[in-house]
């Protein structure tokens, strides 16, 4: 059941490549969307036949694969991936549905954007460390290519830059995951089968700072983010929402499953410090923002932003808070998406991203005024504005992190009061003000809005109705943090045993 | 001695494989001089029909109830078949590239053939040979015919120089080879069988005296040329470059994993007592040859040079195996050094269809071959993705094992240093993926401009093209569909006497160790 959502994705992919060569580009662009269309139905199938009472793993499947190296086929989801998943194909659609009608090489370049889609959701089924592992590798080479084939001007720069920090975080995860079997004891890279419960705590501490390193990159957290404006930058509309949208929730994913939910203890001794981090990651990312001069460059910026939140609330790990946590990676996997396709749009029909260039957007018979009205919806959504949906994940985010972590939260709703302010300079002096009287942009035709109408209603709907968004995160997180309080008591009665 | 008693002793059957390719010699030979040249159509099917006979014939001798054969002189155990098996695999891989390649150079096919066969049978008699003799002129059947193979194409200075290096260096590691081999027959009262060298220094009671050392450090001074570990490495870059590309496919891959496993046959059998010294110095050429392999490659221009470094480097990686001297570890090295096969086989063969359309093998030339060629851009694209170890390739499966392996023998900072080395290699791999798919149209080389329609019916084209797919979907699935390599590899270490007997030794020695610290 599972297994669909990864291998339809690679099953088209390859048929995408194959066929005929003297097809339109459309034609190729329709047959993917098609597929992709396919897999984001039994995704919500599967969505709805998610038992929402059960925190385990559900859907489970197994196959033995390589006994020598401990690696087997073996998929769930649970309460923290069934949202990535549907988050994965929505954007996968979305992605196509927005990319342009006339993209050079079609079939390779939808047939690397289903393969990455696939390999997103074998990433979050997995449940094999090396599994894991084997899928978050998978995506380095198709956005590579996505990257340095079909982007800006600096794509080269660009994509070498993502390959490089993104391998290392992959070098730094499988060192970790080698030591986190090896040193247990363990025969099997099964999540279920290595237990680091009887590791030293140096150990642990070691093991989970490679954890940290390899998937702060990809989310990225701040020191380690230099890769993400030039990627995000540079990547082509589709490929930012991919990017920004899907692959740093593979980071936030891979650091809540794995750093928190195998080193309970390790994790309790660095959440004061995540914390920090967290707020850090989120002031720099929104003070970042307000100085730049690009459009897209902000909302790339603002996405570092929004990642600090989802650390602090990972460090703060009350059930509260991991319901925040999650919420926040979907909505902002939403509000990336729909700002990116917009600013795509943009400067498809402007011509410029620059924010001395644009104006008067807003203007309703020569500008732009439907999308000027969604970019100024979702930045509000972005800011944290109540009725949307950032602000019921930013509020749960704040409210779970409060009571563990006051100042870094302070600093963290400091950070969102940033965001308004930069997304309040991007849209007075694109959306608002006078149109130059030499400005005919050319007409935005239905199919380009569809996809930012689809979203910005998502957007609005989980905002009012904010069950819709927390209902299935609930009882797994629960369970994570049931896990943690036990150690955390150990771990404070060990240090006041000590002096 | 009567005659069934010398047969048992002989026990001849063991070499069947070789004998095949020698028959196989003998006939590309013989019908050579009676057919002239109008043989070279058929010929190297000749060959190829020959290489695989004697895989088949390998194949039943799996599990042989007695291995050692020729008084103790040959053993072919489980191990050797696996790398028998490699060396006549490349050496058949090699003949499908070299049909056109040699035919296009204006030189005869048949002699070509034949000096390959030979240096095959060298490779394949080194991988079972346990008497020091044996090992020596098998090395040297191997040295010299690989020697006559860089010279092949006599009329290009640059064959000419690498052979001449080639010859310098090679014959120069050889006799220190043989120096130290000399000291260990001295050492051991005598012995020239490797068991009845390690019993003899084991009761001459001289320990981890320093005639053990050097002989040590002479005899991998030997190896290490073989398999281009670092600091023996220098005739590897300027070797490659000029000798003709088919036989840098088969030193690459025959010759390497011939050198590994006389490495593992005689340091595991003879250097048991030394265990801990031959650990030390393969962690350094392990060390040497991962950094510098990839680090120097990043610099280069030509593509077999490019391969050439990576060829170090990927042995760098091989040896964290050696190093781990485990079961898993020797399994490990035995997998990537099959997987390596393919990979490597892939990515020449497309260098050479490469070069035979135009006539060149610089990588900037390689720049928008997409639209011209794309089986060639595919199949040069997944080889050199499986070198770097990008999943779901075979390369990822081999070095995973191989980190595994080194992993759960302890060597955490060579793991690290191989993790960080394959994000280099990454960077250099990626290189020429980038001139080849990701350059525009306007960005082509004028190579490639140039480039001839793409025809697989001319003479010779089409065992090259044979060999790229079969090459191609081997490297594509053999991670995916791993399990009977792993099996293989597993069973080759599990079943072979002399690994078994020396990790007891071994451990006996290290526990001795433990117990007289003072010694230390």
């Amino acid at each position: 059941m599972l297994s669909v959502l990864i291998w339809l994705p690679i099953l088209a992919a390859a048929i995408i490549a194959v066929i005929p060569k003297n097809l339109p580009a459309n034609t190729v662009r329709l047959s993917a969307l098609y597929f992709a269309a396919v897999v984001l139905l039994w995704n919500i199938f599967i969505l709805f036949k998610f038992d929402i009472s059960n925190p385990g793993m559900q859907f489970q499947e197994y196959l033995p694969w390589n006994e020598t190296l401990g690696l087997s086929y073996q998929l769930g989801v649970d309460g923290l991936s069934i949202l990535m998943l549907v988050l994965n194909s929505l954007l996968t659609w979305i992605a196509i549905y927005s990319s342009s009608k006339e993209t050079q090489r079609p079939r390779l370049f939808y047939s690397l954007i289903l393969l990455v889609s696939g390999g997103v959701a074998g990433a979050f089924l997995a449940e094999n460390l090396l599994l894991f592992f084997l899928f978050y590798e998978l995506e380095l080479i198709p956005f590579y290519l996505l990257i340095s084939i079909w982007g800006g001007e600096k794509r080269a720069y660009a994509g070498i830059k993502f390959l490089i920090y993104t391998a290392v975080s992959g070098a730094l995860i499988l060192a970790t995951f080698l030591g986190m079997v090896w040193l247990t004891g363990s025969t099997s890279f099964a999540f279920d089968a290595v237990s680091t419960q009887t590791l030293s705590s140096v150990l642990q501490i070691v093991l989970l700072s490679g954890i940290i390193l390899g998937f702060g990159i990809k989310i990225p957290l701040v020191p380690f983010h230099t890769w993400l404006p030039d990627a995000y930058v540079e990547a082509s509309a589709p490929i930012a929402i991919l990017l920004g949208g899907v692959l740093a929730k593979l980071g936030t994913y891979g650091l809540l499953r794995f750093g928190m939910g195998m080193f309970p203890q390790a994790w309790s001794m660095f959440a004061p410090t995540l914390a920090i981090w967290g707020a850090v990651s989120a002031i720099y990312g929104a003070v970042v923002a307000i100085a730049q001069k690009d459009i897209k460059r902000m909302v790339a910026y603002s996405s570092i932003g929004h990642m600090g939140y989802i650390l602090l609330a990972g460090a703060a790990s009350n059930a509260l808070a991991l319901v925040g946590a999650v919420a926040q990676m979907f909505s902002h996997g939403l509000i990336l998406a729909i700002l990116f396709h917009l600013v795509g749009v943009v400067e498809t029909k402007v011509g410029t991203r620059e924010l001395d260039k644009l104006n008067g957007l807003m203007s309703p018979i020569r500008g732009l005024p439907l999308i000027s009205a969604l970019l100024v919806l979702s930045g509000m959504a972005s800011a944290g504005i109540p009725g949307l949906t950032g602000f019921v994940a930013e509020f749960i985010v704040f409210q779970g992190s409060f009571t563990a972590f006051p100042l870094p939260t302070i600093l963290c709703v400091v950070a969102s009061g940033l965001t308004a302010v930069y997304f309040v300079i991007l849209l007075n002096r694109t959306c608002f003000g006078r149109l130059d009287n030499l400005a005919y942009y050319p007409k935005v035709q239905w199919f380009e809005k569809t996809p930012a109408l689809i979203l910005a209603a998502l957007i609005i709907f989980l905002g009012v109705q904010p069950t819709w968004l927390v209902r299935w995160s609930e009882p797994t997180t629960t369970a994570m943090v049931a896990a943690i309080p036990a150690v955390e008591k150990t771990v404070n009665s060990e240090i006041a045993l000590k002096p | 001695m009567d005659f069934a008693n010398l047969a048992s002793q002989l026990n001849a059957g063991t070499i069947l494989p070789e004998g095949i390719v020698i028959l196989t010699l003998l006939g590309v030979l013989i019908v050579d001089l009676i057919l002239g040249r109008t043989s070279s159509r058929w010929i190297g099917y000749l060959a190829i029909a020959g290489l695989l006979a004697s895989i088949v014939a390998l194949y039943f001798q799996w599990d042989a109830t007695n291995p050692i054969s020729f008084s103790g002189g040959f053993n072919g155990d489980d191990l050797s078949i696996v790398f028998r098996g490699i060396v006549a695999l490349s050496a058949a891989v090699t003949i499908l590239m070299s049909i056109r390649y040699v035919e296009q150079s204006g030189t005869a096919l048949a002699e070509f053939i034949a000096i390959l066969l030979t240096a095959t049978l060298g490779g394949m008699f080194l991988s079972g040979a346990s008497e020091l003799v044996m090992i020596f002129i098998s090395l040297e059947t191997l040295s010299i015919s690989s020697y006559l193979l860089t010279g092949y194409t006599k009329r290009d200075p640059r064959s000419n120089e690498a052979a001449l290096k080639y010859l310098l260096i090679g014959a120069s590691s050889t006799a220190v080879f043989l120096y130290g081999v000399s000291l260990l027959y001295g050492l051991s009262g005598g012995q020239t069988e490797l068991s009845a060298i390690a019993n003899g220094i084991a009761t001459a009671h001289i320990g981890q005296s320093l005639g053990i050392v050097i002989s040590l450090v002479f005899v991998i001074a030997g190896i290490g040329f073989k398999i281009s570990a670092a600091p023996f490495h220098q005739w590897t870059p300027d070797v490659y470059e000029g000798a003709p590309t088919p036989v840098i496919a088969f030193l690459s891959v025959g010759s390497k994993a011939a050198g590994f496993a006389l490495a593992i046959r005689l340091l595991t059998t003879v250097f048991p007592l030394v265990a801990e010294e031959w650990k030390f110095v393969f962690t350094a050429l392990a060390v040497l040859s991962m950094v510098l392999g990839n680090v120097v490659a990043l610099a280069q221009t030509s593509m077999k040079r490019m391969l050439a470094y990576s060829s170090i480097a990927q042995a760098g990686f091989v040896m964290i195996g050696l190093i781990a001297d485990t079961e898993a570890g020797y399994a490990s090295m035995i997998f990537y050094l099959l997987v390596y096969l393919f990979m490597n086989l892939c990515g020449f063969t497309c260098i050479i269809l490469f070069s035979l359309r135009t006539g060149t093998d610089q990588i900037a030339e390689y720049s928008g071959l997409y639209q011209k060629d794309p089986l060639l851009t595919l199949g040069l694209s997944i080889s050199l993705l499986s070198l770097g170890g990008i999943p779901p390739l075979a390369g990822f499966f081999g070095k995973i094992y191989l980190f595994w392996a080194g992993w759960q023998a302890g060597l955490y900072w060579l793991v690290l240093l191989g993790l960080v080395t394959s994000v280099v290699s990454i960077y250099y791999y990626i290189r020429v993926v980038k001139m080849m798919v990701v350059k525009e149209p306007q960005e082509m080389s004028d190579v490639v401009k140039n480039y001839p329609p793409v025809r697989w019916n001319l003479p010779g084209f089409r065992p090259l093209q044979v060999g790229l797919i079969v090459t191609l979907i081997a490297t594509s699935i053999a991670g995916i569909l791993s399990n009977p390599l792993f099996t293989l590899a597993n069973n080759s270490v599990a079943n072979t006497a002399i690994l078994q007997a020396t990790n007891v030794v071994s451990t006996q020695a290290s526990a001795a160790n433990v117990e007289h610290p003072e010694r230390l």
